[in-house]
């Protein structure tokens, strides 16, 4: 350590004592550290490995998945025949494109619709603001299950069963109460002085917002619709219940696992899990905004 | 700032918020709040179970009284009421289409009258569908080989001339007609005589007898939950579940707070280890399902490995009937590896809202790190523990695909599954919205539980 003059500080000269706390101070931090990437690395693995084991299995002959012992060895032999199989098997390719349609409805639809709620949330004080606030905690917290089966019925009733879009009504309604919380976050980390700024240059509020707020707010906006894809694309029972001929990928699945061979449980297993293995690392940050609020 | 506090002022009588909050909350109440409202419904009412019968043959006529669905009746009388086609819409709906047509007889008569709509065949219509042109059908079976034309739409009118088989007609107008039965049955000792649409009632050959098919009114009724209770998987479910959740929830806090601790200890690689810690909170539970069925099948990963290592001689069959509790750790395993990512992020975010100078200072005075852990992380992370585990809770209640995978449904079931087993096996939707229903409520009581032992916890503290 040195002063502004360069000569060397009065902090060198401390007592040995205190030298020797600093010492075991730092051996402590160090040791502390150690053992911390150590628990870091023995929780990773519990997460990375299974997804391993998924993944070389789909990404092997159907003699190797069929095999035992298995090879400890991850994607021996290296081979797309049993994603491929899996891909060509009755029901999946539209099954996949069912999903995407499904996911991208509900992510237009949750985002035109939360937008709004989420941006007032932030911007505005207006009574009934934090009732509005609690009953979005409160639905979020609700079984999906439990709507599933009245939206069903409705649905039957109203003769808009087993469409791609009333499926994609549902998950904008599970989607809905995330998407509102997250972009509310998401506006109120954009200060509002900027948007001031804009108004006091002459902007309309609507020009306000388009050009200062919206390219400030994109990326978290991005990352809501990438989680609203996600859900959308793992929910599997009201996607079971609410569709026949128009099955999305889980639906298909599901209903065909007891039919299905196991080179095509796992190369599915793996299939409907490499979007989540691509976005969570786009929106790892995001999750916090999602999920963290506790209270306001 | 006082042009801030004066625009904010101003805020507060803006209609603005309410517009932007509006679609949302319409959307919800549509998709969120209907729906429950309808479960309940569907839970504790019986439809149809009563048929109103009404003085005169019309729908807003005084009620002479009510029958239960399945009574036996004699039918008096007949009568078919004019009705607007686009009343039409609904279901099974018994209705007589009339046509109105004109045509040219053998005689060279012009004739313009009423016939049943199954008397002629039509041969043409115009672009809304409606028919124009048509032909006399030939008369099997009956003895007079014309058909008659009647000068009103009904059997009884008057008949104003006869046209024989094919031949061709315009068809000028159409009359539907609803039929209504004038019906007399005993109910509860006295005798109800009263009028009642047909499509209630279902008819014996000799139309002077007949059967309520359907009521028009609902009345509530325990009958689907004690159903539901008495379903023989009720109780395996309810016990499975309440066991997942007693084994899973515990874990899950314990290591999602470590995971936790390990991304706030600002290591190099920090923004790896969150990466990795919160992959499963994007996998579907049906892939977690595949992912550990691949490792606990019979000659999956666990058995190649205990194998290679030399401790077992022969593959161990893990998920079968004779296995239960292997299936059970296996779930568990499963929902401990999908979903303590959620719990950890929940308690990410609390952690980062504890200031560092409480943690430094704790150092400083040589806490360790348990103690840090214990006297200041907990207590500071209390509200965030708390919708952590409100959340997992209500999570846990709907776990499902998890279990069809592992324990294929039948040999270790949950509620979620019996819910989807009455709806989509057995097609019993009074019953899966009971269930629904049931876990509803189960949810909202560990909420509120959590709610209150937090609450407590703070008043004894004080």
């Amino acid at each position: 350590m040195t002063n502004a003059n360069g000569t060397p500080s009065k902090v060198v000269q401390v007592s040995p004592e205190v030298q020797a706390i600093h010492r075991r101070l730092k051996r402590n931090q160090q040791m502390t550290r150690a053992f911390t990437y150590l628990v870091g690395i023995l929780i990773s693995l519990w997460v990375l490995i299974p997804i391993l084991f998924i993944a070389s299995m789909a990404l092997t002959t159907p003699a190797e998945v069929r095999s035992y012992p298995k090879s400890i060895l991850p994607f021996t032999p290296l081979s797309t025949y049993t994603l491929s199989f899996f891909l060509g098997s009755r029901g999946i390719i539209p099954g996949i494109r069912n999903s995407i349609v499904v996911a991208v409805i509900t992510l237009v639809l949750s985002i035109v619709i939360s937008a709004p709620a989420g941006y007032a949330l932030s911007r505005f004080v207006f009574r009934g603001k934090d009732v509005f606030r609690l009953s979005i905690l409160a639905v979020r917290a609700f079984p999906i299950v439990v709507l599933s089966i009245p939206l069903a019925v409705v649905f039957l009733r109203t003769g808009i069963y087993d469409s791609l879009f009333s499926l994609a009504l549902m998950h904008t309604a599970l989607a809905l109460p995330t998407t509102i919380l997250v972009l509310s976050s998401v506006f109120s980390s954009i200060p509002y002085e900027l948007e001031e700024a804009a108004l006091v240059f002459g902007c309309s509020p609507v020009q306000a917002f388009r050009h200062v707020v919206l390219p400030l707010v994109l990326p978290g906006i991005a990352a809501s619709a990438i989680f609203t894809f996600v859900l959308s694309w793992n929910e599997v029972f009201a996607a079971t219940i609410l569709t026949i001929q128009n099955r999305t990928l889980p639906a298909q699945v599901l209903v065909t696992l007891n039919q299905s061979s196991e080179p095509y449980q796992f190369a599915g297993g793996f299939f409907m899990m490499i979007p989540a293995l691509i976005f969570i690392f786009f929106i790892r940050r995001y999750l916090f905004n999602m999920w963290g609020q506790v209270t306001k | 700032m006082k042009a801030n506090a004066r625009t904010q002022g101003r805020r507060k009588l803006n209609w603005t918020p309410y517009l932007l909050i509006l679609p949302s909350l319409i959307y919800l109440a549509l998709f969120f709040g209907w729906p429950m409202v309808q479960g309940l419904i569907l839970a504790v009412r019986e439809e149809d179970v009563f048929l109103t019968l009404h003085v005169e043959a019309q729908q807003n006529s005084p009620v002479a009284g009510q029958l239960s669905r399945g009574t036996q009746v004699s039918i008096l009388e007949r009568q078919g009421n004019l009705i607007p086609p686009n009343e039409l819409g609904e279901t099974n709906l018994i209705t007589e289409v009339w046509f109105q047509i004109r045509g040219t007889d053998e005689a060279g008569e012009e004739i313009q009258g009423w016939v049943p709509e199954t008397r002629i065949r039509v041969r043409e219509s115009d672009a809304d569908g409606a028919p124009i042109v048509g032909s006399i059908r030939t008369r099997i079976g009956s003895d007079d080989p014309f058909t008659q034309i009647r000068d009103e739409p009904n059997a009884e009118a008057e008949m104003v001339g006869r046209f024989e088989a094919g031949a061709s007609v315009e068809i000028l107008d159409q009359a539907i007609l609803e039929v209504w039965y004038l019906i007399r049955a005993e109910a509860d000792g006295q005798m109800v005589e009263g009028w009642a649409p047909s499509r209630y009632i279902q008819v014996f050959g000799d139309v002077t007898q007949g059967r309520i098919d359907r009521g028009d009114t609902g009345q509530f009724t325990t009958k689907y939950i004690q159903r539901m209770v008495n379903d023989r998987f009720f109780m395996p479910a309810l016990r499975t579940t309440l066991l997942i959740i007693v084994l899973v929830i515990p874990i899950q806090f314990v290591l999602a707070i470590i995971m936790a601790l390990v991304i706030q200890a600002d290591l190099k690689g920090s923004g790896l280890f969150l990466y990795i810690f919160s992959i499963a909170i994007g996998v579907s539970d049906l892939a977690v399902g595949i992912l550990w069925y691949s490792i606990f099948t019979q000659f999956g990963y666990l058995n190649s490995i205990l194998q290679g290592l030399g401790l077992i001689d022969a593959p161990i069959t893990y998920l079968s009937a004779n296995t239960r509790h292997w299936i059970i750790i296996a779930v568990c395993l499963a929902e401990v590896w999908r979903a303590t990512a959620l719990v950890m992020v929940i308690v990410v975010a609390g952690m980062q809202a504890i200031s560092r100078e409480v943690l430094e200072a704790a150092e400083v005075f040589g806490a360790t790190l348990w103690q840090r852990v214990r006297y200041i992380i907990l207590p500071l992370l209390r509200p965030s523990l708390q919708v952590a585990l409100i959340l997992r809770t209500i999570l846990a209640f709907q776990v499902f695909a998890v279990v069809i995978v592992l324990g294929g449904g039948d040999i270790v079931t949950v509620l979620a599954n019996e819910t989807y087993r009455q709806y989509y096996d057995l097609r019993n939707f009074n019953v899966a919205a009971a269930y629904a229903i049931f876990i509803l409520v189960l949810s909202m009581i560990s909420a509120l539980f959590y709610l209150r032992a937090v609450r407590t916890q703070e008043e004894t503290i004080e």
